[in-house]
């Protein structure tokens, strides 16, 4: 058995407090629902320390490792719904985001919320929202130079954390 | 060519990479960029970054949802009670001789058995709901644990892949969660589950499978009412 491995109850309340908040965050974002979200992340923990012995920190960490095991559990979760007799009369399922694009768009959105507020609020109004630098400057009352720079150091931000966060493009 | 004059390009490749220059000083920072290979890395970098962006939902930057304080306590004991079940499934599994999945479905549903015939004074409560649907089974028993209630469910004729959450009812009418599994055709049909309140309080179980509800009162007092639990699987 590796050292490291997640083999007693006691391993698994340290992965619980250390990675959990961040497991539910992609487990909500992913299902749509707390409840679902509330058992995926159970699950997610019950099968970790099941394979417990086969968890290897040389190979990755353990987020990567607890990450894996989520997605697998989102996929057996939306299977599960899927053979439930919910299903529109014309047989047509509701289209769910595929699972990778929400993974996706969970880290950098995680990302997004990590980074400082200054350099967050400047990526939002003139990336999401479009508007034009002046008039960010002109509200923010500092400037253009300035809300150009922190754009500059707000994806310089967002690099560094998604390096730290572990993803690779 | 790393100069100082690099810092009034960089603090630009933000907009640059995000396409927001206007075409002059765009045309400015590629000539620069053209030159010098510090620079064009670090915007190579920068459009990396930008190219994820359109992933991102603006409207999600907001704190993120937190998992219920309860969950972890909730893992915490199912692993435990899972960890409990398994070393008593492998003493029987030793003890007769079987093998495979079923087998161990059939080793836990004997473990019941054997506690429940025992007579000796074991404190596990069985319960069998009535009112049921044509077809549909369900049964529990419970077992007061050091953290509340462990709680094995049993449930047969209910469409597969039924999500069923449980609960325990308190004084005063307050469900607490066990937790929930999904039943399936063809799969081990007993599941452990556990609750945070203690047997001796708890008034009613209650299960909810897909859209209906059904409740079990517990009596308290002695566990004299030992209603047969569901027969054992034959399989």
């Amino acid at each position: 058995m590796p050292p490291g491995a997640l083999t007693d109850e006691r391993d698994v309340r340290e992965a619980y407090a250390a990675h959990a908040s961040e497991l539910y965050g992609f487990a909500v974002r992913s299902l749509g629902d707390s409840g679902l979200a509330e058992e995926a992340v159970q699950e997610t923990f019950v099968r970790a320390w099941r394979a417990g012995e086969r968890f290897d920190p040389q190979i990755g960490s353990l987020r990567t490792w607890l990450f894996a095991i989520l997605r697998n559990v989102v996929i057996d979760l939306g299977r599960a719904r899927a053979v439930r007799p919910t299903v529109a009369d014309d047989g047509i399922e509701v289209a769910v985001e595929p699972l990778d694009e929400a993974l996706l768009s969970w880290q950098i959105e995680e990302a997004m919320r990590r980074i400082g507020e200054q350099h967050r609020r400047v990526l939002v109004e003139t990336y999401y929202r479009g508007r034009p630098y002046a008039e960010v400057a002109a509200e923010l009352g500092v400037p253009e130079g300035t809300v150009k720079s922190r754009v500059y150091y707000g994806l310089r931000a967002l690099r560094i954390v998604l390096e730290e966060m572990g993803y690779e493009d | 060519m790393k100069t100082d004059g690099c810092r009034r390009w960089r603090e630009a490749l933000g907009a640059y990479a995000l396409g927001h220059l206007p075409d002059d000083e765009r045309a400015g920072i590629e000539a620069h960029l053209e030159g010098c290979a510090a620079c064009r890395a670090e915007a190579d970098s920068l459009l990396a970054v930008s190219r994820l962006l359109p992933h991102a939902d603006p409207a999600r930057f907001g704190p993120a949802p937190q998992p219920p304080p309860e969950l972890g306590k909730r893992i915490a004991s199912t692993i435990g009670a899972e960890r409990r079940s398994k070393s008593r499934r492998r003493r029987l599994h030793f003890g007769l001789g079987f093998g495979g999945a079923a087998a161990a479905a059939a080793a836990a549903a004997l473990a019941i058995f054997v506690l429940s015939g025992s007579g000796e004074s074991s404190p596990e409560r069985h319960i069998a709901f009535s009112a049921l649907p044509e077809g549909v089974k369900i049964g529990a028993t419970l077992e007061p644990q050091a953290y509340g209630t462990e709680i094995h469910m049993y449930v047969k004729g209910i469409s597969s892949g039924t999500l069923c959450r449980v609960y325990m009812r308190g004084p005063g009418g307050a469900d607490v969660s066990a937790g929930s599994f999904r039943y399936r055709w063809g799969g081990d049909d007993a599941a452990t589950l556990s609750a945070a309140l203690d047997l001796s309080r708890a008034e009613a179980l209650v299960v909810h499978a897909g859209e209906r509800t059904f409740v079990a009162p517990l009596e308290q007092g002695d566990a004299s009412d030992r209603n047969t639990p569901q027969e054992e699987e034959s399989t």
